[in-house]
């Protein structure tokens, strides 16, 4: 058996140099010396990902993407299914925890100044991914068609009509209709199932590839910096000559990230699967009964809320729109080199600031 | 005609702007809107029924007294099937036209077979427009001590109560079933039925079939209890937290080995 493995090896290797490429991998990736624990959220999202996928098939072999069928195969899963409920919520409580650590993981870069040059392209391609990632979520939220879903697209969707001029055409695109009915549900079902998961698989892809072009940025505290620094007239691979070796070191690093937060995510699946999901999530949708309060998933409760501080919805997302374009442009706009969080006391104050306000906003919204 | 003309009016403001309507859910009908602006006498009973069971699942005025609740003019037109004032002999048949079991079991009753003999109607108990539930509430001194003594209404309230708090308790149950997803209609259905078949027996005050009946959906309330929970239990949580807190405390171990 192990010749047989050996021999298989030796085939690969003659073709594609995998040898090289495996010990490229395990002498020659060093990381900075000074790297800490929250490099490795990046990881655990790729494992979020995976099971996002994972659970995500599994669901697909027994889901009805039917506005009359869908809220019983999700009951059938939950109910009929061995282990059917289980994955379900591996796959609800998931998504939560997607962006969760996705938050995490941007507040660390923010924080440890990662996002500045030459990583702005790292940044855009991590912004539109937490983006895609929220939309993901709320359109796998229509899928199991519950009263709650169908009451919060309705009145998501229903925000694009305060656009000028094109508002009423841009509701009819997304519901397919004038009304959230089967063809909301179809479309929603297209972009959950097959083009969002296919453009944050490429840009997970790209991400991953531009990190290891461009090298991990250093962290501006702990043990002295020695890596080579870009000096911005030509393109460099910052390289970490006293650094520590990806494999094993930083591997076990991400396993050890990667093993708490299963056990954070079982803790929650298993103990609380309904913090992410209320109860009105369990009856089926009914167009002719609103419930008395509606309420997007906890990660939009900010932008609704603050949909409802403006006089009107228009003035609501054009402000959303500025505060989500400038954080896209962050690494555009300040451009200076320091990293260290407490040698940029403006920063660090509007960044803690804008923090404060988003909590404040959701808590706001979701006792409102 | 001027009558008419605002009675019209009035229900056209009330299809455009429903707020103008009545507590949510109950039916806005030419009765209410009319006898509500009239003196205590006839205004009275629109609030009494709002209060009712009836209200709260929209069965109108209409249900009882008959008419045209959605024609002013002739709502009160006798060829519109407007009978008035039931007659105390006619209850029993009047409200059996909807609830059929019950009124089987009141006929064959001590209270049914004293009907017209001063014993008692429905609306003895139940109450004509402010309509109660049926429930052991109604089993008191109050009532059943106007016409006999308390001591048997006792002993068949206490022999039922503890059925009755069951029944409260299996429907607490399935609620919390129901909003963890599990699906509990079948379990719905029977306990209507269940309940409803229970409130019937008060009538007949038959309550054996009753404990064989609750019997048989508590036990198949525990049997559902774990449905579709496979592998969602406490123990396999515990399990698999345990097993990715020993995952990383190995990681750990290794990573300090290595380093």
């Amino acid at each position: 058996m192990l010749d047989i493995l050996k021999q298989i090896y030796y085939w690969l290797d003659v073709r594609l140099g995998t040898h090289g490429l495996i010990n490229e991998q395990r002498t020659g990736y060093l990381l900075p010396r000074n790297i800490n624990v929250w490099y490795s959220l990046g990881s655990v999202l790729l494992v979020i990902f995976t099971l996002q996928v994972i659970t995500g098939l599994l669901l697909m072999l027994y889901y009805v993407p039917d506005a009359d069928e869908a809220f019983a195969s999700v009951s059938f899963i939950m109910n009929e299914i061995p282990l059917g409920r289980l994955v379900r919520l591996f796959h609800a409580v998931g998504s939560s925890m997607m962006i969760t650590v996705l938050l995490l993981h941007m507040l660390s870069v923010l924080f440890m100044g990662s996002y500045k040059s030459p990583r702005e392209i790292h940044w855009l391609t991590g912004f539109i991914l937490f983006l895609l990632s929220m939309g993901i979520s709320l359109t796998g939220y229509l899928l199991p068609w519950n009263q709650l879903s169908y009451w919060a697209t309705t009145i998501a969707t229903d925000c694009a009509n305060s656009v000028p001029v094109i508002g009423s055409y841009l509701v009819e695109l997304l519901r397919g209709g004038k009304q959230v009915g089967y063809q909301t549900l179809g479309r929603f079902y297209t972009l959950h199932v097959g083009l969002l998961p296919l453009i944050i698989t490429i840009l997970i892809g790209s991400h991953l590839f531009l990190v290891k072009r461009t090298g991990v940025s250093t962290p501006p505290f702990g043990l002295e910096d020695t890596s080579n620094k870009w000096k911005s007239d030509a393109c460099v691979h910052e390289e970490h000559p006293d650094g520590i070796p990806f494999f094993p070191n930083f591997l076990l690093q991400d396993l050890i990230s990667i093993s708490l937060y299963l056990a954070c995510f079982m803790g929650l699946v298993f103990f609380m699967p309904n913090l992410f999901i209320p109860s009105t999530s369990y009856l089926p949708a009914n167009p002719l009964v609103t419930p008395a309060h509606i309420k997007p998933e906890w990660f939009f409760l900010a932008n609704y809320q603050t949909l409802k501080l403006f006089p009107s919805e228009i003035i609501g997302l054009t402000v959303q729109a500025v505060a989500i374009s400038f954080l896209a442009l962050l690494p555009f706009i300040d451009r200076g080199s320091e990293k260290h969080p407490l040698k940029r006391p403006q920063f660090t104050f509007f960044a803690v600031a804008g923090i404060l306000l988003w909590i404040s906003l959701t808590a706001w919204g979701h006792y409102s | 005609m001027k009558m008419h003309t605002g009675l019209a009016l009035l229900l056209t403001l009330i299809v455009l702007f429903p707020q103008l309507a009545g507590a949510a859910g109950q039916p806005v009908t030419a009765c209410i809107q009319c006898h509500s602006t009239l003196p205590e006498k006839f205004s009275s009973p629109v609030k009494l029924w709002q209060t009712s069971i009836h209200a709260e699942h929209s069965i109108g005025c209409n249900a009882c007294h008959g008419g045209d609740p959605m024609d002013p003019a002739q709502s009160m037109n006798p060829a519109r099937g407007f009978r008035g004032v039931p007659d105390s002999l006619t209850t029993p048949t009047l409200c059996g036209g909807c609830h059929m079991g019950i009124a089987k079991h009141y006929m064959n009753s001590a209270h049914g077979r004293a009907l017209g003999n001063g014993g008692p109607t429905c609306v003895s108990c139940h109450g004509s427009h402010d309509i109660k539930r049926a429930s052991l509430a109604l089993i008191s001194k109050k009532y059943c001590s106007s016409c006999h003594t308390f001591e048997k209404a006792r002993l068949i309230r206490s022999a039922m109560s503890r059925r009755d708090t069951m029944l409260m308790a299996i429907e607490k149950k399935i609620k919390l079933l129901k909003i963890q997803g599990v699906e509990t209609d079948p379990l719905e259905k029977r306990l209507f039925a269940l309940r409803n078949r229970f409130h019937a027996m008060f009538h007949s005050l038959d309550i054996k079939l009753i404990i064989m009946e609750s019997d048989h959906i508590q036990a198949e309330l525990e049997k559902n209890n774990g449905a579709g929970g496979a592998g969602t239990g406490p123990l396999t949580g515990v399990m698999a937290i345990g097993w990715a807190l020993v995952a990383a405390l190995l990681f750990y171990l290794i990573k300090k080995n290595v380093e």
